[in-house]
């Protein structure tokens, strides 16, 4: 029952982990690439961290309540579907953003999908969104068989060039992000999450609105892959049916990275934005040191698995120790 | 006038269980009813009934007069009724005042959480148990790093939070002191002035006869009487609740100093040191019933773990006159120790696995390879038996026995390992009272076999009637022993809160 001082302040502070795992992160990374903090390099680093980041974010949130979800990727991969096939390179601005809006909604409707089969059919989250995810990969190979399509030089470069006040667009971008979830946390819906991935029979019995809390996750999640997918899109110019398969995994990562347990009911949304940006620095350290790539699938695996034995380890070493 | 809230002819099934059959109830605003029943006979079904959690097949729910019908516990708290659950309705990982306001928090006109008003009310509430409460439980302490009985305390500070007209307190002093205790009296009597209508459930009937003004007894489902406490004696309503065995707890007769004297010892602990404890000394001899008494969380169960290898310790324990140091359960067991935990579903039981594997996961050892079953169903049936274990069979899961019943199997799977010492910690929590007997039984038969038994209960009562000796913990350390004469329960309330014995008034 007695908590150390350690658990206490993570409690508090559940990205305290992810801040220092940045500053080494960081660190390695700086003595690798000197020109780092430079506002291009900067730039060009955190439009490659921004989808992973977006995506993370509504990963966090599913697993803040309770449950997770294996679909982000593909849900990301039928955006990038959409946005290349029905904009086109030469498509012009205000097609494209009634095609953002439809691949949103698209993502939101995955969202949907996966939140009635776990919070109203109740089925398992890991089973079901992994089962859902072949059917969003499958439709993104359908609506784009080949890689190709794309979106106009226009979009992409104003993704990748916006630079306001010496920032890049993905760091105000993510201040937005936070503000939103500022304010979400001072909310009853925020209470409910936490209530609801903490103690779901003891929620119920106090009378929060359980399922549709669970089931609003699930669309939140689907939504902000969507949004992953569109900054994705604007990031690469290009149509890929798989460019979301690897965010799966390194979301989760980020969030548990960032503070967020599988077991749910604890953690927010700053820290796994954090580790999603430590994902992405690994990524660089890993192509700076010339290894090969699959290096960062190897490391995105053994962070989780080292996330998840670190509470044992601990424990074992202070039964040892005594 | 109609009352409050009557529940006429109620039935409910669980499956192939009937739990309720026809069970029946009326509360005045202003009064407290007792709900009282051996386990299993259906209280917790019926408060669940009236407080929306289930929904019933048969029956009506009066409120002031008019039908109601719950399809969900908020309906229900939106009509007035607020339940202490006995399952902890708290989520861990939220603070306390989190917990006390979840959906009712106080807004701002903007629609955000009123923190600071949040925060106020709740002192305002933890102020009820001022001085019960440890000093630094503040509103934004999270749950998870609560003692039981202060999460019992914000159960019922959420429960009042509401200003109910009827409260249900489901096994709401289970965990509590009895300081705690009589604090909630005292509210207790506050809310019942303020017309608040109270349905008590508890095993322990000097509660009962100290705070309800009338009783309805309970048996397999039904109800089987009603009246006023003034013209209702303790054994009335024992006959009532268990006809067959009534008589309640037995006496078990205690070995003199003198006779004691003549045992070996078999435990001898010199100067025992823990996270908690801060220095415990004490040595228990061959076929004594030594029990552990104090408040809740003095260190009492801190001293049973250590002794089992189950937390780390510093100091001397010396077993048959040889030294030892365990650190896993598992020596402790192969040295003839047992430990029957309190938190049964939790730490005791595989609750979906059979009866008979339960039974022997810590022998199954003894029975070779490949495993000899017809021998172990033997073994396992005949513990069954001895333990008069009230089952559909050995393959029946574990869950499907009532309260009483598991924690038998609790017992029995240890017993099949022959202890010399059996540690029980607080095993008759929420045990009704013929089983409770029985249990008591069972004990003294141990001890005459030659078990040394040492035996930590917040039952002041039980300590009293099994022990030989009580020892009194208080803040990590042995405050006073008591034996013989000195062994009473006005003394051991007196030790617990720290006055000298004899000073008690």
């Amino acid at each position: 029952m007695k908590q150390s001082r350690w658990q206490q302040a993570t409690y508090r502070h559940p990205y305290l982990f992810a801040l220092l795992l940045l500053a080494v992160a960081f660190t390695v990374n700086a003595l690798l690439q000197p020109n780092l903090l430079e506002p291009t390099t900067l730039n060009s680093n955190m439009r490659v961290f921004l989808p992973l980041i977006l995506v993370a974010v509504g990963q966090a949130i599913v697993m803040i309540g309770g449950g997770i979800d294996i679909s982000v990727g593909s849900i990301v991969s039928v955006t990038n579907a959409i946005l290349a096939t029905q904009i086109g390179l030469s498509g012009d601005l205000s097609t494209a953003g009634v095609i953002m809006g439809v691949a949103l909604l698209a993502g939101m409707g995955a969202g949907a999908l996966n939140g009635l089969c776990v919070a109203y059919l109740r089925l398992q989250p890991i089973i079901t969104t992994f089962a859902t995810s072949f059917i969003y990969s499958g439709l993104a190979l359908f609506i784009l068989p080949n890689p190709g399509g794309g979106v106009p030089s226009r979009l992409t470069a104003f993704y990748r060039e916006t630079i306001i006040l010496w920032l890049p667009l993905a760091f105000y971008v993510i201040a937005l992000i936070l503000l939103i979830w500022a304010a979400i946390r001072r909310t009853r819906y925020g209470r409910y999450l936490y209530a609801v991935g903490g103690k779901a029979d003891a929620a119920y019995e106090t009378g929060v609105p359980v399922r549709a809390v669970q089931f609003s996750t699930y669309v939140i999640s689907g939504f902000m892959a969507a949004l992953g997918g569109i900054a994705m899109t604007l990031l690469t110019g290009s149509g890929n049916a798989q460019v979301g398969d690897p965010l799966t995994l390194s979301s989760i990562t980020a969030a548990v990275i960032g503070g967020t347990p599988l077991s749910g009911g604890a953690g927010g949304v700053a820290g796994p934005m954090i580790g999603a940006i430590i994902l992405g620095l690994i990524r660089n350290i890993i192509s700076f040191a010339n290894v090969a790539t699959w290096w960062q699938t190897f490391v995105n695996a053994a962070i989780i698995v080292l996330a998840l034995a670190t509470p044992g380890i601990i424990n074992l070493v202070r039964r040892r120790n005594r | 006038m109609p009352p409050l809230l009557a529940v006429r002819n109620v039935a409910k099934r669980y499956g192939a269980v009937q739990a309720l059959i026809d069970a029946s109830l009326e509360v005045d605003a202003g009064e407290t009813l007792a709900l009282i029943g051996a386990n299993g006979s259906g209280k917790s079904t019926l408060s669940k009934v009236i407080n929306g959690v289930v929904a019933p097949e048969r029956g009506q729910l009066l409120l002031g007069g008019r039908s109601v019908h719950f399809d969900s516990p908020h309906a229900a708290k939106d009509a007035g009724i607020s339940t202490v659950f006995q399952e902890l309705s708290l989520v861990p990982q939220m603070t306390v005042a989190e917990n006390i306001w979840l959906t009712r928090e106080p807004l701002r006109r903007s629609g955000m959480i009123d923190r600071r008003t949040e925060r106020r009310r709740t002192e305002d509430l933890l102020s009820l148990f001022a001085g019960t409460l440890r000093a630094d439980l503040t509103p934004d302490t999270p749950v998870a790093a609560l003692l039981p009985d202060e999460r019992q305390i914000v159960e019922i500070l959420k429960a009042i939070s509401v200003n109910p007209r009827l409260l249900i307190l489901d096994e709401a002093t289970a965990s509590l002191d009895s300081r705690q205790v009589q604090r909630l009296f005292e509210l207790i009597g506050q809310w019942k002035a303020q017309g608040t209508a109270i349905i008590f459930i508890s095993h322990r009937m000097a509660e009962i006869e100290q705070i309800a003004d009338r009783y309805s007894v309970l048996r397999n489902g039904q109800t089987v009487g009603a009246g006023s406490m003034k013209e209702a004696t303790a054994n009335d309503l024992v006959t009532l609740m268990a006809p067959e065995t009534a008589g309640g707890a037995v006496e078990r007769r205690r070995l003199s100093s003198d006779i004691l004297a003549t045992r070996r010892i078999v435990l001898q602990i010199d100067d025992l040191r823990t996270s908690v404890l801060r220095g415990v000394s004490m040595q228990v001899r061959e076929g004594e019933l030594l029990g552990i008494g104090g408040l809740k969380g003095q260190g009492q169960r801190d001293l049973l773990l250590a002794i089992f290898g189950g937390t780390p310790w510093s100091g001397r324990i010396t077993l048959d006159g040889k030294p030892v140091h365990f650190t896993h359960p598992r020596q402790a067991m192969n040295h003839g120790v047992a430990l029957v935990p309190g938190d049964r579903a939790g730490e005791g039981l595989l609750s979906i696995r059979s009866i008979l594997e339960n039974l022997l996961v810590p022998s199954w050892r003894n029975y070779g390879f490949p495993l000899q079953m017809q021998r172990a169903r033997r073994d396992a049936s005949a513990i069954a038996a001895r333990l008069d274990l009230k089952m559909a069979g050995l393959d029946a899961p574990v869950s499907s026995l009532s309260g009483g019943n598991a924690q038998k199997v609790v017992i029995g799977k240890w017993l099949l390992r022959n202890p010399r010492i059996l540690l029980l910690d607080d095993p008759t929590k929420g045990v009704d009272i013929a089983t409770k007997a029985e249990f008591y039984r069972l004990l003294t038969r141990l001890c005459e076999e030659g078990t040394t038994v040492i035996l930590y209960s917040s039952d002041d009562e039980e300590l009293i009637g099994l022990s030989d000796r009580v020892i009194v913990m208080h803040d990590g350390r042995i405050s006073s022993e008591l034996a013989g004469a000195s062994l009473t329960t006005a003394n051991l309330v007196a030790a617990s809160l720290g006055v000298a014995s004899g000073d008690a008034p």
